[in-house]
């Protein structure tokens, strides 16, 4: 990138780079603004909301939103659990067993590889849609309310496991493996510990690309999951979203239960302030895996 | 035959190697694709998929899905509309904002904007409709505050094409232009020497240079989304729309309407129908899509 600008960049920074940088920002406000808002919005007094709407400059801040969150703390931290969770036996399940089917399609005496190409091809071109999932999923396999849909559909994917082959075969030497061979490592030795350990940059982006889907996977935990214990964040979000809708929309509820409830139910700083706890964690990890996750998806965009 | 035995007994670790991922896709995907001929059945919960009877006349459940204007033929009309306003004005903001940061010499700012555009596309629709609401409530939403209206963005649905494009682009921009930027970074440099050396301009080094560059790559990205005109992001239409039936003119899409019909456990033929129609029309136009870029880029085709 340096070396392109070697015979521009003695330019001066004229009016054309001015603009650019003004269009820019202008742009980075209109993507970062809202997320700022999330974060402001927690942090300003339940009132000043409810009288002056949500505003970049609130009259007056307030930890409470915080505090009402820990106020029904025992299921946030159960789904906290249930997430991280999810997201961590996913992503490694996923990272190892990918691995595994890219490694063993990479072998080019194998007959079987052309099988194995077509069998990880097909569902990405054809599938049975989620109705047909849901009925098999819940009364074939009898898996309703079970962890194991929230981690085995995501836990696959044809584009992932094309990222990880391509690793192999352009950035992994074959004469290594050979060579691993000759000394006398046998096919699963030479997975574990030559080929597999190489693969840490793609591991690394399909990794984190993993995780930030599972973490934010409510699809299916709003389909499946039934029972609060294992509720992850991004259904404990949507429920919180419903019960303010019922309380609203419902003119059964009586004013004066209503107005009692009003404390607890969590209104707009303190439903922010949950978005920030579901939100936060990604965001701050999201800058060291940047540079990985950008050459991951260069490299599944020129597949070779 | 026995050579070929041979040859997998030969590499039989390389078998067990692949056996998980074999299991899992034959368990989670392949099964429910045999749950498609609940289209031509009278499906009912009792008797399951494959004990239902079938359908009579066969095609009943697909004579009711294209005589139905408000349904079937409303919610296609979405997902293939909606599939190329995004399209179209994605892929014209992800190349510009590519180039634009490209362009920029200030380096360090230009990457720091860059990450602050990323983050959200990292942030789950289920959040993103509160930030949505936090902009558009009739009372609280600081659209209507700074504006001093009252509009009722939550029940009329001719904002809604608009609130969903704004927050399309929101989300997925920053992300989308990673891409065509990994494309610039590979331009020869010297390219632009000699048409400095010839006095071009920044303006005619980036049509006749930049752009033409970027072609190649634009032009995959665009045959291989065709593959999935019948799917939508899901959560967009479902999540911020807050599922609210007054919209669903404007708002509902195959996808949103498949997962309403679940949750209504109702008019099981019709969803299958549909999504028997979602999943060919599917398969059709994907394999169109590769077979074009089959034919232009090679090297990028997905098979």
């Amino acid at each position: 990138m340096a070396k392109k600008y070697s015979t521009t960049a003695s330019r001066k920074f004229g009016t054309g780079q001015l603009i650019l940088l003004i269009c820019l920002l202008i742009f980075t406000v209109f993507t970062f603004g809202p997320v700022l808002l999330v974060f402001i919005s927690a942090l300003t007094d339940e009132m000043t909301i409810s009288q002056n709407g949500f505003s970049f400059f609130p009259a007056k801040w307030s930890t409470a939103g915080f505090s009402s969150v820990l106020r029904y703390g025992h299921q946030l931290i159960m789904s906290y659990g249930v997430t991280i969770f999810v997201t961590v036996i996913g992503t490694f399940l996923g990272l190892m067993v990918m691995s595994m089917y890219a490694y063993s399609m990479s072998r080019h005496d194998f007959k079987l590889t052309g099988f194995l190409s077509i069998f990880l091809l097909i569902p990405m071109l054809f599938n049975g849609g989620t109705l047909s999932g849901y009925i098999v999923f819940t009364s074939y396999y009898g898996l309703k309310d079970s962890l194991l849909l929230l981690i085995l559909p995501l836990c696959v994917s044809t584009m992932n496991v094309i990222i990880l082959r391509t690793y192999i075969a352009n950035s992994i030497p074959g004469e290594l493996m050979e060579a691993a061979k000759i000394d006398g490592a046998g096919d699963y030795r030479t997975f574990f510990q030559i080929t597999l350990p190489l693969m840490k940059p793609s591991l690394a982006a399909v990794g984190f690309m993993m995780a930030t889907a599972y973490w934010n996977d409510w699809q299916n935990a709003l389909l499946y999951i039934t029972s609060d214990n294992k509720k992850p964040l991004q259904l404990l979000l949507i429920n919180i979203q419903k019960s303010i809708e019922f309380l609203l929309n419902n003119n059964n509820v009586p004013a004066a239960a209503r107005a009692a409830m009003g404390g607890t139910i969590p209104q707009y700083s303190a439903t922010m302030a949950t978005v920030v706890v579901v939100i936060a964690p990604i965001m701050v990890i999201y800058p060291f895996f940047q540079k990985y996750f950008i050459k991951g998806l260069t490299v599944g965009s020129v597949k070779g | 035959m026995k050579s070929f035995l041979e040859n997998t007994w030969k590499n039989r670790a390389h078998v067990v190697l692949a056996l998980p991922v074999f299991l899992i896709l034959f368990f989670i995907m392949y099964v429910p694709m045999s749950g498609l001929v609940m289209a031509f059945k009278d499906f009912n919960y009792a008797q399951g998929i494959f004990g239902s009877p079938w359908a009579n006349p066969l095609l009943k459940n697909f004579e009711f899905l294209f005589a139905s204007k408000d349904t079937f033929i409303n919610f296609t009309k979405n997902t293939v509309l909606y599939y190329l306003l995004f399209t179209a004005v994605g892929t014209f903001l992800n190349v510009t904002l590519a180039i634009a940061i490209d362009q920029l010499m200030l380096k360090r700012a230009a990457k720091t904007m860059q990450t602050l555009m990323i983050i959200p596309v990292f942030i789950s629709y289920a959040a993103v409709q509160f930030i949505v609401y936090a902009f558009i409530a009739s009372d609280t939403g600081m659209i209507n505050n700074v504006f001093g209206t009252n509009i009722r963005f939550y029940s009329k649905a001719g904002y809604w094409p608009w609130i969903l494009l704004i927050t399309k682009v929101w989300k997925d921009t920053g992300y989308g232009s990673v891409l065509y930027m990994s494309v610039l970074a590979g331009i020869d440099t010297s390219l632009y020497e000699a048409a400095d050396i010839d006095g071009a301009n920044k303006w005619q080094q980036i049509r006749h240079i930049t752009i033409p560059s970027l072609i190649p790559m634009v032009t995959v990205m665009l045959l291989l989304s065709v593959g999935n005109v019948m799917h939508s992001d899901t959560g967009l239409f479902y999540q911020v729309t807050r599922n609210s039936g007054i919209l669903y003119s404007t708002t509902q899409v195959i996808d949103s309407y498949v997962l309403n019909a679940i949750f209504k456990s109702s008019n099981f033929g019709f969803t299958a129908a549909t999504s028997f129609f979602q999943s060919i029309v599917g398969l059709l136009l994907m394999l169109l899509a590769n077979g074009m870029v089959r034919k232009i880029e090679p090297e990028n085709a997905l098979f």
